[in-house]
């Protein structure tokens, strides 16, 4: 057993590139697939965590008019709800820094939608400071005991920080939808108190009273002592009553169950949101199923062309040691023992090879999840502890046995008959004229050209295999840097096609078009509406444009600007098979009992929401009062005036270089896919080139006994690689391009992206792909001038 | 007039400290147009000196010179230029390229011969032109082996090596081989070698060379060597 085992060991040694090359793939493969399984696992296994820890809500009631106390009491008491809140979360500017807004949330009832303390004091419904996000306060500066001063409706709010928080709500935190990556540097998110609220709204009541006293005529100071004791409890309750425009529950209940009982409890119909239709919850899970997607596709090529890589080099090894095999056979070892003794070398670099990839596929996922590596920057959670899906093992376990199986059937073959039969040498499949051959113009090819294509015919396991190779490097070059540049050109579509504008002002829920109607002129904006429908129970955004400025635009799939009709709404891509274009739909807002039948007019590209877009004329004609939710213009944001309107502010630029770090991301996972391209195309290249030397070292002897120069012969075997390399990119391109084309399609149900590649992706992967081969071949062919012309003549084929 | 000429040939094989004199100052002449058999038992160092004259392997000591030219200091193109132009090979295993037919096998050499005979011409007259279009494995070893000795031939060669041309095939063939071999070489007034074991071979020759532990232990010419007809196998 242990000169077998010295034996595995020397072999090993002997055949050194291909067992190296096994190892690499095995590792790659196991690497890759047990990474990329690993980092959707995670993703679904800490997300779902926090979000549990901090109570996040399974449902959501919208109203713009407001919750009333009773309302939320009538809610709480039907069956199969177990905590509700009136929850208030509104965008807030830092006063001192224009740039710098947080989204601040105050949650009535501290059991739905809470937090995770990173430092600090605990939540106090009473207490007067705020909650801060830990990662805005490391980023700004800011520690436990400063003050923050923010601005709400014209009224000033002072707070002393007195806790560092992770919040649920804000895993994700953006300052709205059209911000794809976070920046903390900008914006953050914090809790008050409902106590604190309380003051705040007091404080506005008593600010207004002043402000109509003054106007009254009465001296500043007399006001605002009048106005301060006019202010009663139940002006405070009343304007709560407004503020709080959502209540957030914890049920397990069937969300049209739900909706019906709120319906029944309220006397009215309201939007509903289930937590998987809430943005944040919606974005971390949806990245859980992109990495899902992802890593059925990469992980699952890597193992294939690794078992592949395995078959093609198990079966050269045995054919190679056939003498080898038929020596111990002929010594009297029983094929049983024979075959364990082989079976062990894919056994061998299984485990060794799944051991290697396990480390590999640990650091994969730790680079993609982790508070450091590229989720990091999107995801704001206080644990990232890795997971791995169950189902990893049994297929890791699965590829070792698989591996020794390989083995085992490779020396089989070698092993049967007799053991002077299994003594002999191993010859190759004689060739015979294969279809190809009857063609006239095979006759007319060279002599290279005509030895090429029949070791083709004769070696189809390793030709194929090649194929693969070089397609799956393309496949990874397509995919990874066409990915960069669908996701660029989206950058650019959103900062250069839709977006003419230069801020982006956010305006109170519930202000009505003739409110703003001022601020819209005096900053020569246009304004756009959202507000939540119901197409047939299916939750969408209804979108409201008034765009005759240009400030704004809609684009069509080819991402050529709609000029929009008033005659008819405009589907999402994602919603375009509800209704063909000249067709009909209807639709209900929520918080409303009408319902709306309109004309398709056509099909929209949307960037984030799902929506139905329509002109502010239609909505007129139609009887919809739509109220503004941001207006855009070309000011810059210093140069806004401060209206009790507005609820915030938002550069162009500064979104646009929140994206930086989103393209970071990209760059690092398109590094990524290039360098596996890479080490794939060479060792699945290197791997079989040198076999296909080892098969063909006799022939080629042959050809250099013959007067051949080495250069010549080099030359023929490169033009092999070059014409299977050229198949290969042929066959890679679309297989990429599909490939992207599906990835996209798994993400469509955040983006409506469309697939754009610039022709230096083409140049790059064509070139890139080349070169790998290229580079292999020299390697290979230089092999050629030091054969050994009478070793390789000795013996007989 | 003499061909070749080997002057204190010595090729050394190393082995770690180990050294192997496979040829150990050896010095012979050939004439043009003879038949030369070089005899000797396994290991004697034949093949090396068939391998040094055919120029797949240079000498570590010594001069070599082939038609006036030293073919002893040449480099690897040099070398390839050599084989193609100025010697024939024929293996005791054929060595014909599996993954052409017997016709692009000849036809092969026109590739690099300028001499070249019509390669068609060349397969009539080893009595082939019927299997033009077979691969080397549809064929018999004897028929394998004519196709050999068409195609060293075809590329002109001033000098035909042969390498236990009849090792693998039984004495019926193997003397229709050797026959064929004589009768197309001869004629053509080639200079033919053959290393062999078999003595029987030797008495068709009109030079032996008997090698034994890498020196020449005898050049013997014979004034009336026996056809392939007259030779007890």
């Amino acid at each position: 057993m242990v000169i077998l085992l010295k034996k595995l060991l020397r072999t090993a040694w002997s055949y050194k590139a291909q067992f190296v090359s096994m190892l690499l793939m095995m590792t790659l493969g196991i690497g890759i697939f047990l990474g990329f399984n690993m980092e959707w696992k995670t993703i679904e296994y800490d997300v779902s965590r926090f979000f549990e820890d901090t109570k996040y809500a399974d449902f959501r009631l919208y109203s713009e008019t407001g919750f009333t106390q009773d309302d939320l009491e009538k809610i709480a008491s039907i069956e199969g709800i177990d905590a509700a809140t009136r929850f208030l979360s509104v965008n807030l500017d830092l006063k001192g820094d224009e740039k710098k807004a947080l989204a601040v949330d105050v949650s009535e009832n501290y059991t739905v939608s809470t937090f995770v303390l990173t430092d600090g004091r605990e939540y106090d419904d009473a207490g007067d400071g705020i909650w801060l996000s830990d990662k805005f306060a490391k980023l700004n500066g800011v520690s436990l005991g400063d003050t923050l001063t923010l601005e709400f409706q014209g009224t000033e709010i002072e707070c002393e920080v007195v806790g560092l928080i992770k919040a649920g709500e804000h895993m994700i935190c953006l300052a709205d939808s059209n911000q794809v990556m976070p920046d903390f540097t900008t914006f953050g998110y914090a809790f008050l108190s409902p106590a604190k609220l309380s003051d705040v709204l007091r404080e506005k009541a008593a600010r207004t009273v002043s402000e109509e006293l003054e106007k009254a005529g009465l001296p500043k100071d007399a006001a605002k002592e009048q106005a301060e004791s006019a202010v009663t409890e139940e002006m405070i309750e009343a304007a709560k009553d407004k503020v709080f425009s959502q209540i957030l529950l914890r049920s397990g209940m069937e969300k049209a169950a739900l909706e019906d009982a709120v319906k029944e409890a309220l006397g009215r119909t309201l939007m509903v949101v289930s937590k998987e239709d809430h943005a944040v919850y919606k974005e971390a899970m949806g990245e859980a199923t992109e990495g899902k997607a992802m890593g059925s596709i990469l992980p699952v090529l890597f193992l294939a062309i690794a078992v592949l890589t395995m078959v093609t080099t198990m079966h050269r090894i045995a054919t190679k040691e056939k003498t080898q095999i038929g020596v111990l056979k002929a010594l009297g070892f029983r094929n049983r023992k024979i075959l364990l003794h082989y079976s062990s070398y894919g056994l061998f670099i299984g485990v060794v090879g799944s051991a290697l990839g396990a480390v590999l596929g640990y650091f994969v996922c730790k680079m993609v999840m982790s508070e450091d590596g590229m989720m990091g920057t999107y995801f704001d959670m206080p644990d990232w502890s890795t997971a791995t899906p169950a189902f990893c093992y049994p297929v890791i376990a699965g590829t070792v046995l698989l591996l020794a199986l390989i083995s085992y059937l490779s020396v089989r073959v070698q092993l049967m008959g007799t053991a002077a039969e299994a003594l002999r040498p191993y010859t190759p499949k004689n060739v015979k004229q294969s279809l190809l051959e009857k063609l006239p113009l095979f006759r007319k090819t060279s002599f290279a050209t005509k030895w090429n294509l029949r070791d083709l015919m004769r070696h189809k396991s390793r030709f194929a295999m090649t194929l693969i190779g070089i397609i799956g490097c393309m496949i990874l070059l397509v995919g990874g840097l066409g990915m960069r540049d669908t996701m660029a050109g989206f950058l650019d579509l959103l900062d250069n096609g839709i977006s003419h504008y230069a801020t982006k002002v956010n305006l109170v829920e519930g202000t009505q078009v003739e409110e703003a109607a001022a601020l819209i002129e005096a900053l020569d904006a246009d304004w756009e509406s959202y507000s939540g429908i119901s197409i047939d129970g299916y939750t969408a955004t209804l979108d409201i444009v008034q765009n005759d400025k240009g400030r704004i635009s809609v684009i069509d799939q080819d991402n050529r600007e709609i000029d929009l009709g008033d005659d008819g709404v405009y589907l999402c891509l994602r919603l375009s098979d509800r209704a063909k274009i000249g067709e009909y739909i209807e639709f209900s807002p929520y918080g409303g009992e009408e319902t709306y039948r309109v004309k398709v007019n056509g099909y929209n590209r949307s960037i984030m929401t799902e929506s139905v877009t329509m002109t502010d004329r239609l909505a007129q004609k139609l009887g919809i009062s739509p109220s503004v939710s941001a207006i855009y213009t070309e000011k810059r944001s210093d140069e806004i005036p401060s209206s009790p309107l507005i609820s915030g502010r938002q550069d162009k630029r500064q979104l646009m270089d929140s994206f930086a770090s989103f393209v970071e991301i990209m760059d690092g996972m398109v590094v990524i896919l290039v360098i596996a391209a890479v080490i794939l195309g060479i060792v699945v290249l290197y791997n079989l080139g040198v076999m296909s030397y080892v098969e063909r070292s006799r022939e080629l002897a042959t050809l250099k006994v013959l007067g051949f120069r080495s250069k010549k012969i080099g030359r023929l075997l490169i033009s092999q690689n070059v014409w299977l390399t050229v198949i290969g990119v042929l066959l890679g391109l679309p297989a990429g391009l599909g490939t992207l084309e599906w990835m996209l399609s798994a993400l469509a149900s955040e983006y409506e992206l469309k697939l754009m590649l610039g022709p230096l992706t083409y140049t790059v992967s064509i070139l890139l792909t080349f070169g790998v081969s290229l580079f292999v071949d020299w390697m290979v062919a230089r092999k050629n001038r030091k054969i050994d012309m009478v070793e390789a003549l000795k013996n007989a084929e | 007039m003499s061909i070749v000429q080997f002057e204190n040939v010595s090729k050394i094989y190393t082995s770690g400290d180990h050294e192997l004199r496979a040829l150990d100052r050896v010095s012979f002449t050939l004439d043009e147009g003879k038949f030369v058999v070089i005899l000797g038992p396994s290991g004697a160092g034949k093949s090396t000196l068939l391998n040094l004259l055919g120029g797949l392997d240079s000498p570590n000591e010594g001069r070599i010179t082939v038609g006036g030219a030293d073919i002893s200091k040449l480099t690897d193109n040099e070398l390839a230029d050599y084989r193609a132009s100025t010697v024939g090979f024929v293996f005791q295993f054929y060595n014909l390229i599996p993954t052409l037919t017997v016709y692009e096998n000849v036809k092969l050499v026109s590739e690099i011969s300028k001499n070249a005979y019509d390669a068609k011409e060349m397969i009539g007259k080893v009595g082939l032109l019927d299997h033009l279009n077979n691969f080397p494995a549809e064929l018999s070893g004897g028929e394998q082996q004519r196709i050999s000795i068409a195609r060293a031939l075809c590329k002109n060669p001033k000098i035909l090596l042969c390498d236990e041309p009849t090792g693998a095939l039984d004495s019926e063939t193997g003397v229709m081989v050797l026959k064929l071999l004589l009768d197309m070489a001869k004629n053509d007034g080639k200079t033919i070698v053959i290393v062999t074991h078999n003595q029987n071979i030797a008495k068709m020759a009109d030079v032996v060379i008997r090698v034994k532990n890498g020196k020449i232990r005898s050049v013997e010419e014979q004034e009336n060597p026996l056809s392939a007809d007259e030779v007890e196998w």
